[in-house]
């Protein structure tokens, strides 16, 4: 019998990938297409008084200039689906306020160009801090509809209790989360050491490799078709639907191969080329050069972090206490603040614990999520601050760490109980590996850090038909979106269950016209929700394969197994028919069985959360400030790897975009708001020179209602390792550094101070 | 990332290039490493490109107690150019090999590298510091250029209208000498926050710096701590910083370079 589930094995989409034959958003061809360059905004904050696109329309090659007049919105609402174009306000430098239509993509750009903008400049709102105060100038003139509901495809997280703020707030103050349980003071109080800090980390770039694209065009019945680069297609199709005031059936969203998202691909493109495609009767692709996507997209907030934890002598952690503000940039619709400041207590047990999360307008961007959003900041500060208390009780940190991991049956500060949780085996398994023994005896310069990070998982329900043609072979049919590989783990699942080598098994990812119904690939939900549908799908199509079976065999179904194609009686395989063989009776004119397919649903309400812990080993130039990571060591509880390939994949990707974290990205803008960094001259991401040797240990605490026990596992990766390079470069130098990136700048400046 | 419209020509040989160059608003591309990429954001909107690439410019020739690199030898080319290491002239290969990527060094030039005079480049620190002279070629006939005459400031150099680099000269030391060229890198650009080249012969010691300023800054006493010089300074690596990373790399080359004289190093 095949070996399917914990078989590593490559990815089914690989051949085309690596041979360049995949076709991305921008690949295909419609025609009589357009293409469309947008004009950005060149103020943080401005009214528009006029747009002059006289001599862009003249331009030779162009076809149309439209402005937000132009677009067929519907509703007033001024987030971004609503309001691709900006109407009045400029809330940000890079919002879109034209797009320029042309017959080639350099008539599109000579066109842009000559649009002439003028702005009436606003008070520019740029330090998130000053921002809450009351009396500070607004980030956005107050008006009514924030409209839009993606927070609920990140995280199964609720939103907490609204707070009453105990100090007057300015209207930049958007959202307020307070989460409390006990006496903090008393626990502070009480505690043998107490240690505090204030952590900051910047905007970071999504950096997905495809620039966000999409084409639009109408059907001849009027139907609006948009084939995307896009992480949700049935969400896209709802705010498009909202977006235009069309009916959703007259919608079709075609969500293409996807070129890397990782959160920051949600119904912000589409709007723009739907929106042109429906003012000009005419199929228009937008396809963003990298600068426009640095410009104009959704990047990660920034966040500033006042944390402050304590601890009994043997370690016992006793009061949590946050202040944790979220730079939601012009994003009024909703912010991170929920999803932060839940995640703040990390996978540990508080004795008390008072966090408040604010969401703050400011003039920078409109925030999108990204891996795990608001959760690196949390576990930044945390995992540094656990350290520190670690080294004033005298302790090991890992030894602290693990007096207080939650295990099943606690419950985190959410107030969602741990249904099944790694840390304990996480930690454990990391504190096992050679170099944590080793980390007293590096050269002069090295240091290995530890940290964990986790990611509560979500959920959506979802379906998945399962149909198996006369060859025997089977296809898979969902909407999901494949962002890391999940159709690979589908048709694992879809094998193992109904008995067939995963070779046969094909994956359809299917539009929103043709497909049963799929959430958004974020939240680390994918595998667990769909992958169950994808499950059921596949059993029920079985049960239709014995059905006929038994009919055929006469030998009752439950005598009847499936193994590698074959279905034979239990005991006597001599008695079998292949799977081709039972469809072929059923697939032909006259037959007698139905066709040997099968739907499938989930609609899952337990969490499963993944864990990761991490040790990094970091070189520090003192002279220099330049940090290496030479080596690093993850190892995450992932429920049951399907597929151990793509889950060390994930492992691996995570562990780079940390690196990112810790040591290059940050998104700068000028004191006017203007974007400093608008392109990969300016904006460092760790490329393959500067990624470590990334060893995973793959950790397996079954999720009971996961298919095969598998988790959610794509975000949790990241969330712990900037932090472990943080405690990695404290180990090495002494130095704490309390701001990311840790440019060689500011690792100097630290250093410095030490020895003044 | 369309460059506005331009028209272009390949030269078929430097007198057809000159001729083609007289052209106002006329731009020459080699490599098209820096050139390109400022078309492509419109930053750079010349009307006119005269390619060089199909001229017999590129390789490394010996005479006269000189080498002379052609203008068109790509970076790749040089980071391998062996008779150069032997010859105390390392820095040239120190440098070439850690300019932008490899497809960068396969295509970018040192005559087109020289001539843009980038103010963090890498190369104008190594000129100035091994005694390089640009031979600059016009219709009116060839010059030479030395290298710490070359660069006026950021993007700017004593080459005339109507004048193109067509070899570098690199004079070569006495035996006992040795070079060496270290930078501490903007990591996303890999263009140098400080870079400091060294020679050291016999005779003593001659550094020069990049990155800091808007063009090469030659090192009177290296061991003086830079006080006097004027160094930039930026968001991402402010004056006190920047100044601070000029004098470890000027430390650094130096002991490379005096290593590499003292036949301790390679």
């Amino acid at each position: 019998m095949t070996e399917v589930i914990g078989v590593p094995r490559p990815r089914i989409d690989a051949p085309e990938k690596v041979t360049g034959a995949t076709r991305y958003a921008a690949d295909g061809w419609v025609h009589g297409l357009l293409h469309a360059r947008l004009v950005l905004s060149t103020e943080a904050h401005a009214l528009i008084r006029a747009i002059d696109v006289e001599a862009a329309r003249a331009v030779p090659g162009v076809v149309a200039v439209l402005t937000a007049a132009d677009l067929p919105t519907a509703t007033d609402a001024s987030d971004r689906t609503a309001e691709p174009l900006a109407r009045e306000e400029v809330v940000f430098a890079g919002q879109p306020i034209a797009i320029v239509v042309a017959e080639t993509e350099a008539a599109a750009e000579d066109g842009a160009e000559l649009v002439a903008v003028e702005l009436e400049p606003l008070d520019v709102v740029v330090d998130v801090e000053a921002a809450m105060a009351p009396g500070a100038p607004l980030a956005r003139r107050p008006s009514e509809g924030a409209g839009g509901d993606l927070e609920s495809i990140h995280a199964g997280v609720d939103h907490g209790e609204e707070d009453e703020p105990a100090e007057p707030l300015s209207a930049n103050v958007l959202g307020r989360v307070r989460r409390s349980a006990g006496d903090v003071a008393a626990a502070f109080a009480a505690s043998a050491a107490v240690v505090e800090g204030t952590f900051r980390t910047p905007w970071v770039y999504q950096a997905y490799l495809e620039p966000q694209t999409a084409t639009a065009w109408q059907e001849p019945n009027g139907t609006l078709v948009v084939s995307t680069s896009t992480q949700g297609s049935f969400v896209t199709r709802s705010e498009l639907a909202r977006a235009f005031g069309l009916p959703e059936d007259r919608i079709r969203v075609v969500a293409e191969p996807l070129g890397g998202a990782f959160g920051g691909k949600f119904a912000l493109i589409e709007p723009l080329a739907a929106g042109a495609a429906l003012a000009l009767g005419r199929p228009v692709r937008l396809a963003l050069t990298r600068t426009e996507d640095f410009l104009s997209m959704n990047p990660v907030s920034a966040q500033v972090t006042h944390l402050r934890i304590g601890a009994l002598e043997d370690g016992t952690l006793t009061g949590l206490e946050a202040r944790m503000i979220v730079d939601r940039g012009a994003n009024a619709g909703w912010g991170l603040e929920g999803i932060t400041s839940s995640l703040v207590a990390g996978p540990y047990r508080w004795q008390a614990h008072d966090v408040v999360g604010y969401g703050v307008l400011t003039n920078r961007f409109t925030f999108g999520a990204y891996r795990g959003p608001g959760a690196p900041a949390a576990a930044f500060a945390l995992e540094t601050l656990l350290d520190e208390l670690a080294a004033a009780l005298g302790l090991d940190p890992i030894e602290l760490r693990l007096r207080n991991a939650v295990v099943e049956g606690d419950v985190a500060i959410s107030g969602t109980p741990y249904a099944t949780i790694g840390a304990v085996e996480v930690l454990e398994r990391i504190r096992e590996h050679p170099l944590w023994a080793a980390r007293h005896e590096l050269p002069e310069g090295e240091g290995v850090g530890i940290a964990v990070g986790h990611w509560p998982g979500g959920n959506e329900p979802a379906a998945a038909v399962c149909r198996v043609d006369k060859d025997g072979t089977m296809t898979i049919v969902t909407s999901a979106v494949d962002m890391s590989g999940v159709s690979t783990g589908f048709a694992a699942i879809a094998a193992a269950t109904f008995g067939l080598e995963p070779e046969k098994v094909r994956v359809v990812l299917a539009d929103t016209a043709s497909g049963p119904y799929a959430g958004a690939s974020g939240g680390s939900k994918v595998t667990y929700t769909v992958g169950t549908a994808v499950l059921r799908a596949a059993a029920a199509a079985r049960e239709k394969l014995l059905a006929a079976a038994s009919e055929e065999l006469e030998i009752a179904p439950d005598d009847l197994e499936v193994v590698d194609g074959v279905v034979r009686a239990v005991g006597a395989p001599d008695r079998s028919l292949t799977v081709a063989e039972i469809a072929s009776k059923a697939l032909r004119f006259g037959g007698r069985y139905e066709p040997i397919e099968g739907h499938g649903g989930s609609a899952q309400t337990s969490g499963a959360p993944s864990v990761a812990a991490h040790l990094a080993h970091v070189r520090v130039d003192r002279e220099t400030g330049e940090v290496v990571v030479l080596r690093h060591v993850v190892a995450q509880d992932v429920g049951r790897a399907l597929n151990p390939a793509l889950v060390e994949g994930q492992m691996r990707g995570g562990v780079a975009q940390g690196v990112g974290w810790a040591l290059y990205e940050e998104l700068a803008h000028d004191e006017h708001g203007r974007l400093l960094t608008t392109s990969f001259m300016e904006y460092a991401i760790p490329n393959a020179e500067r990624v470590p040797e990334i060893e995973t240990l793959i950790v397996e605490v079954p999720a009971p209602d996961g298919p095969f026990g598998a988790k959610g596992i794509g975000e949790a990766p990241v969330v712990g390792a900037p932090a472990a390079i943080v405690n990695a470069v404290a180990a090495a130098t002494g130095a704490r550094l309390r701001e990311l990136p840790m440019t060689p700048a500011r690792v100097w400046s630290a250093l410095h101070e030490q020895t003044r | 990332m369309i460059p506005a419209p331009f028209r272009y020509h390949r030269a078929t040989s430097v007198e057809d290039a000159l001729e083609a160059l007289r052209e106002p608003d006329s731009k020459a591309l080699a490599g098209g490493m820096s050139l390109l990429p400022l078309m492509k954001l419109r930053i750079g909107r010349p009307e006119f490109v005269v390619d060089l690439g199909r001229l017999e410019l590129a390789g490394l020739e010996r005479a006269n107690g000189a080498y002379a690199i052609g203008a068109l030898t790509t970076w790749d080319a040089l980071s391998r150019a062996q008779e150069l290491r032997g010859e105390g002239l390392q820095a040239i290969a120190d440098c070439a090999r850690g300019i932008g990527d490899l497809q960068v060094r396969n295509r970018g030039t040192i005559g087109g590298g020289l001539a843009h005079a980038d103010p963090a480049a890498d190369m104008p620190a190594v000129a100035v510091a091994l005694g390089l002279e640009l031979v600059a070629y016009s219709a009116e006939g060839e010059r030479t250029i030395a290298a710490s005459d070359f660069f006026l400031g950021p993007f700017t150099t004593a080459l005339a209208a109507g004048e193109l680099v067509t070899a570098v000269r690199v004079p070569t030391p006495p035996p006992g000498s040795g070079s060496a060229y270290v930078k501490v890198e903007h990591p996303a650009s890999g263009f140098a926050l400080a870079g400091a080249a060294a020679l050291v012969t016999p005779a003593g010691a001659r550094v020069a710096l990049t990155g800091i300023a808007g063009g090469p800054v030659p090192v009177a006493d290296p061991e003086a701590g830079l006080e006097d010089i004027e160094v930039y300074g930026d968001r991402f690596a402010g004056e006190e910083y920047r100044r601070h990373l000029a004098r470890v790399v000027v430390r650094r080359a130096l002991e490379r370079a005096r290593a590499r004289a003292e036949g301790r190093a390679s």
